[in-house]
């Protein structure tokens, strides 16, 4: 029968699990953001430098194609960590890029329609709802970070062979571990800044700004005072001592890779405080 | 068979504020379909105690049971069971309403294809059939009321809660609104929470009410019961000869007081309504100036329970007034 057809009835069917629930969100956000013409364009960008890398690998394996050139040269055309650092600082920026124009279309309209008693008063969290609205971030990061990443770690070992994997794996290890890193704690930048500000543009300019405002802030403290600990205050700085201590790379002078890695932790704390001070599905007015 | 809302000293405290204070009673049985209205003056704690429900607020002593399950420890359980339909607008705006519901539908544990199959259902049944395929922004305040009640019921919700759900409706609308609240609960089974501070919405749709004040339930009506005893009171200003009017009364079983002058008070039975007296006004070719109606109504039990009616004991009748200058 039609559906116009029939009346209301009550449904009395059986009812999906936790994690069928839960995905129901980062699935109709994604169909949403793919409709955004800036991210889609953005995301395709993002993925050049990839290809570029790729083609370095290819050229880098086939010696044929640049013997008798000089050693300096030759050098430059190594595969190390180096090459893999580099590469992820560029997909960094693009992860950043990326966050600021999809991360505020998530939570910021929520707020903004008074979306979030609807959710609440179904079987759903406040932590679901993050845990959501992070996997919506994580699933659209991934793709211009890690996968590359990893896929270009497998290129090269396809054709360095097993040698250089056994000598590099831990490579692999800190693409995976270090992008997984980064791209959780831009997502958390960008929800923070979506839950703090209502108005989609403002709050990805937030993004922008909490990386300028805190990279510029950390460099001031230590012209100024004279100090090295003010680059803890930059976010980028801290990730990529991370990476070159997880992909075994030459060290950044500088305070060490473990007080970065403490100063994203103190900073990600208080990103979660900003996310459950706003989340709330009423407000109350003590 | 469980109570629908099973408060046990409960308490509340916003802040610095202690917002209920100690609410202790059993509301409904839960599956009987029936309809509990929720009544307050500004600031009794009406919102706070939906929202306890909801487990939005952690009560600071005592607890709250919906459905026989505990509002705070077992909040999945209850929200599972409930729909809630708030007092503000709450929506998605640049979703279209099916999108909306099928996404509301499928994070409460609809499948995929039913939410979808259920989202087109509801929103024909609420009347949006066919404007379901545009933006919920796009919407008039009726239409966002019409959505948000589609969505609390989508997955047919054991309870289902409505915040203030006429509010800013025509009347037309308004009509239509209770309309569908009495479906639920007269064709679904649904026990239904309504809220208002609209006293003919509670009176015209539910079975019992609450009325809250500062924080405590001051009375708790069975509203059938009110209305079985129901009687109408008339208030009638005639010239002609109305002498005849006494025995046409009593013939209709009505009761009434000549107080002279053309002025009378009569009591109609139950069943009797004021079209009949009309037209007993007719019959006997009497002119009406003024006729005032009203019944001992859940107006007067809300004045007398959060204490207005002593503050302004003029006996002005405040239901409903008719006024006719011609003949009948």
């Amino acid at each position: 029968m039609a559906v116009y057809k029939r009346g209301y009835r009550r449904y009395q069917g059986h009812l999906t699990g936790y994690w069928s629930r839960l995905l129901a969100l980062p699935r109709f956000a994604w169909s949403r953001l793919m409709a955004q013409r800036l991210v889609v364009i953005v995301m395709m960008v993002s993925l050049f430098w990839p290809l570029a890398c790729g083609v370095f690998i290819y050229v880098s394996n086939h010696t044929e194609l640049w013997q008798g050139l000089d050693r300096g040269f030759t050098r430059f055309l190594e595969i190390n960590p180096r090459f893999f650092v580099i590469f992820m600082n560029f997909q960094a920026v693009f992860a950043v890029l990326l966050a600021a124009f999809a991360g505020p279309s998530l939570i910021a309209p929520d707020l903004a329609n008074n979306a979030l008693p609807l959710y609440f008063s179904r079987p759903m969290s406040r932590a679901d709802y993050v845990l959501a609205r992070m996997l919506v971030l994580l699933g659209l990061l991934s793709p211009v970070t890690w996968v590359p990443g990893v896929l270009l770690f497998g290129m090269q070992t396809g054709m360095a062979g097993w040698d250089w994997f056994q000598l590099n794996w831990k490579i692999g290890l800190g693409i995976l571990g270090g992008f997984l890193l980064w791209i959780t704690f831009v997502s958390m930048v960008a929800m923070a800044s979506s839950a703090y500000v209502k108005w989609r543009i403002v709050a990805g300019g937030l993004v922008l700004a909490f990386f300028f405002v805190l990279a510029g802030a950390g460099a001031m403290i230590d012209n100024i005072l004279r100090v090295e600990w003010g680059s803890l205050l930059n976010p980028t700085l801290a990730v990529n001592k991370i990476w070159r201590w997880l992909l075994g790379a030459e060290a950044l002078p500088g305070p060490e890779a473990y007080e970065h890695a403490i100063a994203l932790a103190v900073m990600a704390a208080g990103l979660l405080w900003v996310l459950n001070r706003k989340l709330r599905p009423v407000e109350v007015v003590s | 068979m469980s109570a629908v809302i099973e408060l046990d000293d409960l308490r509340v405290r916003l802040g610095r504020r202690e917002v209920l204070e100690g609410i202790s009673c059993r509301l409904g049985v839960a599956g009987a379909g029936k309809a509990i209205g929720l009544l307050r003056p500004n600031g009794a704690g009406k919102s706070t105690l939906i929202q306890t429900l909801l487990g939005f607020h952690q009560p600071s002593a005592g607890r709250a049971r919906v459905l026989g399950v505990d509002c705070h420890s077992q909040s999945r359980q209850v929200k599972a069971r409930i729909g809630y339909m708030p007092e503000n607008d709450a929506f998605i705006a640049d979703l279209t309403a099916v999108s909306f519901l099928r996404l509301m539908g499928e994070i409460t544990g609809l499948p995929r294809d039913v939410a979808l199959e259920k989202a087109h259902e509801v929103l024909f049944h609420v009347g949006l059939g066919e404007a379901r395929y545009r933006a919920i922004g796009t919407y008039s305040l009726g239409m966002k009321q019409m959505a948000k009640l589609a969505q609390a019921i989508l997955h047919g919700p054991e309870l289902v809660i409505l915040d203030e759900p006429t509010n800013g409706l025509d009347p037309a609308a308004r009509s239509r609104m209770l309309k569908l609240i009495r479906e639920m609960k007269d064709n679904h089974g649904m026990s239904v929470v309504l809220c208002s501070h609209l006293l003919r919405d509670v009176e015209e749709v539910c079975d019992e009410a609450v009325i809250l004040k500062a924080g405590k339930i001051v009375h708790h009506a069975d509203l059938e019961a009110e209305r079985r005893t129901n009687r109408r009171f008339v208030e009638l200003e005639v010239t002609g000869d109305d002498s005849g009017l006494f025995e046409v009364l009593k013939e209709h079983g009505a009761e009434g007081v000549n107080e002279g002058g053309g002025h009378w008070r009569i009591v109609l039975p139950p069943g009797v309504e004021i079209d009949s007296l009309w037209r007993l006004i007719a019959r006997l070719d009497l002119s009406v100036h003024r006729l005032t109606h009203r019944r001992d109504s859940l107006e007067e039990i809300f004045l007398k329970a959060v204490g207005h009616l002593q503050a302004s004991p003029g006996q002005e009748p405040a239901v409903q007034e008719v006024a006719a200058d011609g003949r009948l």
